[in-house]
């Protein structure tokens, strides 16, 4: 290498050590002790790699996913909420967002500038303040139970309700539903749906990240050239069609970001139920990530812990491959085509 | 010198790729570059009249934001009120406005030491990452060294790793370092984010080549030419990376409660968290936690406007009518 | 594509021997494995450093009070002493032994105490203690392990009935009315539910409602805790009354009141009485000086007598660098002088039978709580339990609408897998 060559790799190397030190420290071999932890047998007294830890291979694994105790109970519950969580959150935050963002970048709506601040202020917030705002405004005689009530509905108490939505007002569950068990929670309890108390942390996730994603659906359809849009409004496509047709095609990878985005933040929601509820009521606010905590940190089992930990993290690269798959672009259909070649023909 | 980029191409000209809108823990990772907001030219210039169609739009428009800045004027209101008048009527204002949650929180708990706290923390994190983002940024995106892509493969691998998954490990990694239940141990794994670095490196590819060409030739040295010459083009980025950063770090609290345990080293997330759940005794104070919540936000939000407002200065040259 | 694989796999071979070289030089895990055998005359640490005391506070008395112990023995003793509140205790104390640098001193609670005995966190000094005889047997019984006594009690409290005196005379209830039985805090408590207050209140605990199973003969495990007995005909008939109270309108979880737990309930009026332990009278008197009460013994049940106990113990964490002086505190605090101080200050009853004549000389109105201590029992306290007992408390919550012979199944499930295990 010349002269030049060799100090510019030194400048490279050394320009980037700081961010492999400190990313491979704390973020790369953490995994790897973690990965070691979940598969012994430590206690959280002196170090994890000392001679008294011995290899226990899937046991702790083992007791998350069968063994009919209260660490596959308590394993099958969070996974209920979260799920559920997640199938409510990703779509109406997407939704959420994606209309904020059409009403905001209209040519129509006058002063923009107000209301994308006004919508993208909450998610600058911490979610320690937002929780706790939230604990006040779902609280039994909070404001929102008084908003509800001048429509003559009697709220209930929110964060201590752990009536699953569709459970509400439901009677006494099949015996084919209630027998039958997965994970120790029976199939009656996984089609509860999200308690009342998970529903006010719905709400709260939609309040705050629908700006964040808000911001790049406008940029997104900032970089949309009108001209497409004029060529559908000249061939006679009305508003509706034009948005499903022209518009939403071609926001596919902001879609893609913002869906991804939502999965990986949604199946680690910890913050608001650790400040919040933690798990109450009836555990209906568990989340694999708040129990990977209390695990660890609280009943001292740190290898069911670091194991739930890792099997969250197979999930959500699970889920994020799933919602790569489902949005790939795939070729048009006969169909389709059909529909096209015919329209093109006028 | 060649033209600087304009603030409007800069830091959001190319489409916001996965890589470099992933989410920062605690916080959101706004494209403020992007937030101009462009009105697409039509056929002919069209003057704003008041349709029909726009005064629907504005009063859809006004009824959202109701109900996006309801919660903070709740929580504003009620923080000056008394215990049993926030329980009573929560939407309305004040019976008698008071001081005595405010004096609750900053008499009777540690709220000045959460503060300064948070602020310690703040301005090493957002100062490092600001450094070393940018270094490693530039450094990826223009320098040429051995091992170029296998960093840059670690860092999407990084970035795919989710960060409560690491929530008991960086804690065992705490340990073992001897940086528990220390500034260092809050710090230290805070100070370079691989979201900061896409950013940056993003941003400097889109500068012309032809600036540091002029910068060697007249002698400069690589990292002369990164501080004196390049940097300072990248102005928007950085600030894009200062507002997250300070944000990220404002609003972390995972990452603290595995990191302290010492009263003397909680922050304001952590403090605020515990006073949620009722530490200060007899449960229920609202107007105390809330006016807590309330003194938390200010320092984000005053950043979010500060901030917010220079960029939408700085691009309306960009904003095409 | 040979060039990417090397490289992928200094990469794998770097990040190999970074996590081999951290677990090589770990400076921050201490190797307490071999600092002496928990019992026997095993030397004890000794050094110049102060003292961290780490505490559950049940509130501002509290805290206050064990302050200024600490400084006072401080001052006799030349070591300083630093107390601090917990925010949440178990956690504080399981990422301080991870660390190698606990707290020294600490509350160490009955269902706390097996898992920390079970991993060598704490150091076994009862048999260090000058004299072990004046504490209640059936304490010192709750924190030994395998015949060791691991940690001086430090007082102990018992539930009661709290009653409002001016709810209870404006429903034209005399001293004749107090409810000895079910059905009589059965009448007693419809009678108090009127203007807008319920007639009783308790969190949705077994810590609470435990009780009503004691008064009926049940109990969740058998005495020596090696059988679950959660499911048996006794808890079936408890939980059954509460249900009945419940279905009825006299009383309400103070969740489904907006508080979180009776005592806010109790305070705040929603409720005309609450089953409380003494930790409430000294709330009462710092957070509501203004509510007039009065303590009564729990009523009896179809066995009789029956109320639930709870202790906590001085705990000394094994690595602490100073456990002379941490000996030397707990032996001050569980002094009988000391003990009176704290019950004077919040309420608690000491730990050492020596105490009681003096204390319910002085605290005539709280005798029912003393009274119960022969009928009072703890809850599990072996390992594994405490997890199902905080599960069952999850499950409490929904009492009014679920079957209760199908909820305590569920429990003795899981309380049989812990015993076993």
């Amino acid at each position: 290498m010349s002269r030049k060559n060799r100090a510019e790799a030194v400048s490279g190397w050394l320009f980037t050590a700081p961010t492999i030190i400190v990313l491979g420290l704390f973020l790369a071999v953490p995994v790897v002790m973690a990965a070691w932890v979940s598969v012994s047998d430590w206690r959280g007294v002196g170090s994890p790699f000392s001679s008294d830890v011995s290899f226990v291979g899937g046991q702790n694994y083992a007791k998350i996913l069968g063994g009919g105790g209260l660490d596959e109970q308590n394993f099958g519950t969070a996974l209920r909420n979260n799920l559920w969580y997640v199938v409510f959150v990703v779509p109406l935050q997407t939704a959420v967002a994606l209309g904020l963002a059409l009403l905001v970048s209209g040519r129509a709506l006058r002063g923009r500038g107000f209301f994308r601040t006004a919508f993208y202020f909450p998610s600058v917030t911490s979610s320690v303040a937002i929780t706790v705002l939230w604990l006040f405004l779902f609280s039994s005689t909070g404001a929102v139970n008084k908003i509800i009530s001048w429509a003559g509905i009697n709220g209930p108490n929110w964060f201590n309700e752990p009536t699953g939505l569709f459970h509400l007002g439901a009677g006494t569950p099949p015996a084919f539903l209630a027998d039958h068990t997965m994970l120790g929670i029976s199939w009656w309890e996984w089609l509860a749906g999200p308690s009342v108390a998970m529903t006010a942390f719905i709400l709260l996730a939609v309040f705050t990240t629908s700006g964040t994603f808000m911001l790049l659906f406008i940029a997104a359809l900032q970089n949309l050239s009108p001209e497409v849009d004029e060529a559908a409004m000249i061939d006679g496509a009305g508003s509706w069609t034009r948005f499903w047709r022209v518009t939403l095609p071609q926001l596919r990878p902001t879609l893609f970001t913002v869906l991804t985005l939502g999965l990986i933040g949604t199946w680690q929601v910890f913050d608001q139920i650790y400040t919040g509820t933690k798990g109450a009521p009836a555990n209906t606010t568990l989340t694999p990530a708040f129990l990977s905590y209390t695990s660890a940190f609280q009943s001292q089992q740190w290898g069911v812990g670091a194991a739930i930990a890792f099997i969250l993290f197979g999930i959500i690269v699970v889920f994020t491959l799933l919602q790569r798959w489902a949005l790939r672009d795939r070729p048009v259909s006969r169909r389709r085509m059909r529909w096209i070649e015919k329209g093109s023909t006028r | 010198m060649t033209s600087a980029p304009t603030p409007a191409t800069a830091g959001g000209g190319t489409e916001p790729t996965r890589a470099s809108r992933a989410a920062v823990p605690g916080g959101a990772v706004p494209d403020l570059g992007a937030t101009t907001v462009t009105q697409a030219p039509g056929p002919g210039r069209r003057p704003r009249r008041l349709t029909p169609r726009s005064v629907v739009l504005l009063v859809f428009g006004v009824l959202i934001a109701v109900v996006y800045l309801l919660p903070f004027y709740v929580a504003i209101v009620n923080a000056f009120k008394t215990d049993q008048d926030a329980s009573l009527h929560p939407l309305a204002l004040p019976v008698t406005w008071t001081g005595a949650a405010f004096q609750t929180l900053f008499e009777n708990s540690d709220f000045g030491i959460w503060a300064m706290n948070s602020i310690i923390v703040a301005v090493f994190v957002t100062l490092g990452r600001i450094f070393f983002d940018s270094l490693a940024g530039y450094a990826l995106a223009r320098l040429r060294f051995p091992g170029r892509q296998t960093v840059f493969a670690l860092l999407i691998a990084v970035m795919a790793v989710p960060g409560v998954v690491l929530l008991i490990p960086k804690f065992l990694v705490i340990n073992q370092l001897g940086m528990y239940d220390s500034y260092s141990g809050m710090i230290v794994p805070l100070l370079v984010d691989a979201a900061g670095v896409f950013i940056m490196k993003n941003f400097f590819e889109s500068i012309p080549v032809s600036v540091e060409e002029q910068a060697k030739i007249d002698g400069a040295g690589t990292f002369r030419t990164f501080w004196s010459v390049v940097l300072p083009m990248a102005r928007p980025a950085v600030v894009t990376i200062t507002i997250l950063s300070f944000q990220g770090s404002w609003n972390e609290l995972a990452h603290f409660i595995v990191s302290t345990s010492s009263p003397d080293l909680t922050t304001l997330t952590k403090g605020v968290a515990s006073l949620a759940s009722g530490a200060l005794s007899a449960g229920n104070q609202f107007p105390v936690k809330l006016a807590a919540a309330f003194v938390m936000t200010i320092p984000v939000a005053v950043a979010f406007f500060v901030f917010q407002k220079r960029i939408m200065n700085g691009s309306d040259g960009a904003v095409k009518e | 594509m040979q060039r990417r694989t090397a490289r992928m796999l200094t990469a794998g071979a770097m990040a190999l021997t970074a996590a081999l070289t951290l677990s090589a030089c770990g400076s921050g895990f201490s190797s307490s494995g071999g600092n002496g055998s928990g019992g026997g005359a095993a030397k004890l640490t000794s050094s110049d450093d102060p003292l961290t005391v780490l505490i559950g506070s049940s509130g501002d008395a509290e805290t206050a009070a064990v302050k200024s112990a600490a400084a006072a023995w401080s001052k006799s003793s030349g070591t300083g002493a630093t107390v601090q509140p917990a925010n949440n205790l178990d956690q504080q104390l399981a990422q301080g032994f991870a660390a190698g640098k606990p707290a020294d001193v600490f509350y160490v609670s009955t269902s706390s105490l097996a898992g920390y005995a079970a991993n060598g966190s704490l150091l076994a000094y009862g048999d260090q203690l000058e004299d072990t005889s004046d504490f209640y047997p059936t304490l010192t019984k709750s924190f030994t392990v395998d015949d060791q006594l691991y940690c001086a009690p430090k007082d102990f409290s018992t539930l009661a009935l709290f009653i409002n005196t001016k709810d209870w005379k404006a429903a034209g209830l005399t001293d004749s009315d107090v409810p000895t039985t079910w059905d009589q805090l059965r009448t007693v408590s419809e009678k108090l539910t009127r203007d807008g207050r319920v007639g009783l209140t308790t969190s949705p605990q077994i810590e609470r409602l435990g009780a009503f199973m004691t008064q009926a003969g049940g109990a969740l495990t058998n005495g020596a805790q090696t059988k679950a007995t959660v499911d048996s005909a006794a808890n079936v008939e408890a939980l059954d009354y509460v249900k009945g109270l419940l279905d009825d309108g006299s009383m309400k979880f103070s969740s489904d009141l907006g508080e979180s737990w009776g005592g806010d309930a109790f305070g705040k009026d929603k409720a005309a009485m609450t089953i409380e332990g003494n930790w409430l009278t000294g709330a009462m008197s710092s957070s509501y000086p203004s509510v007039d009460y009065k303590v009564v013994a729990l009523p009896k049940g179809p066995k009789g007598a029956g109320t639930l106990q709870f202790t906590n113990c001085w705990g000394i964490a094994k690595d602490s660098p100073n456990q002379k002086a941490a000996l030397s505190f707990v032996e001050k605090m569980t002094s009988t002088d000391q003990q009176l101080a704290f019950a004077k200050a919040f309420g608690v009853m000491p730990s050492v039978e020596s105490a009681a004549g003096t204390w319910k000389q002085e605290y005539p109105q709280y005798a029912a709580f003393l009274d119960q201590a022969d009928a009072a029992q703890g809850l599990p306290n072996a390992s594994g339990t405490a997890d199902v007992i905080a599960d069952f408390d999850s499950k409490l919550g929904s009492l009014r609408t679920t079957d209760t012979k199908t909820l305590l199944e569920g429990v003795q499930k899981n309380m049989a897998a812990a015993l076993k295990g």
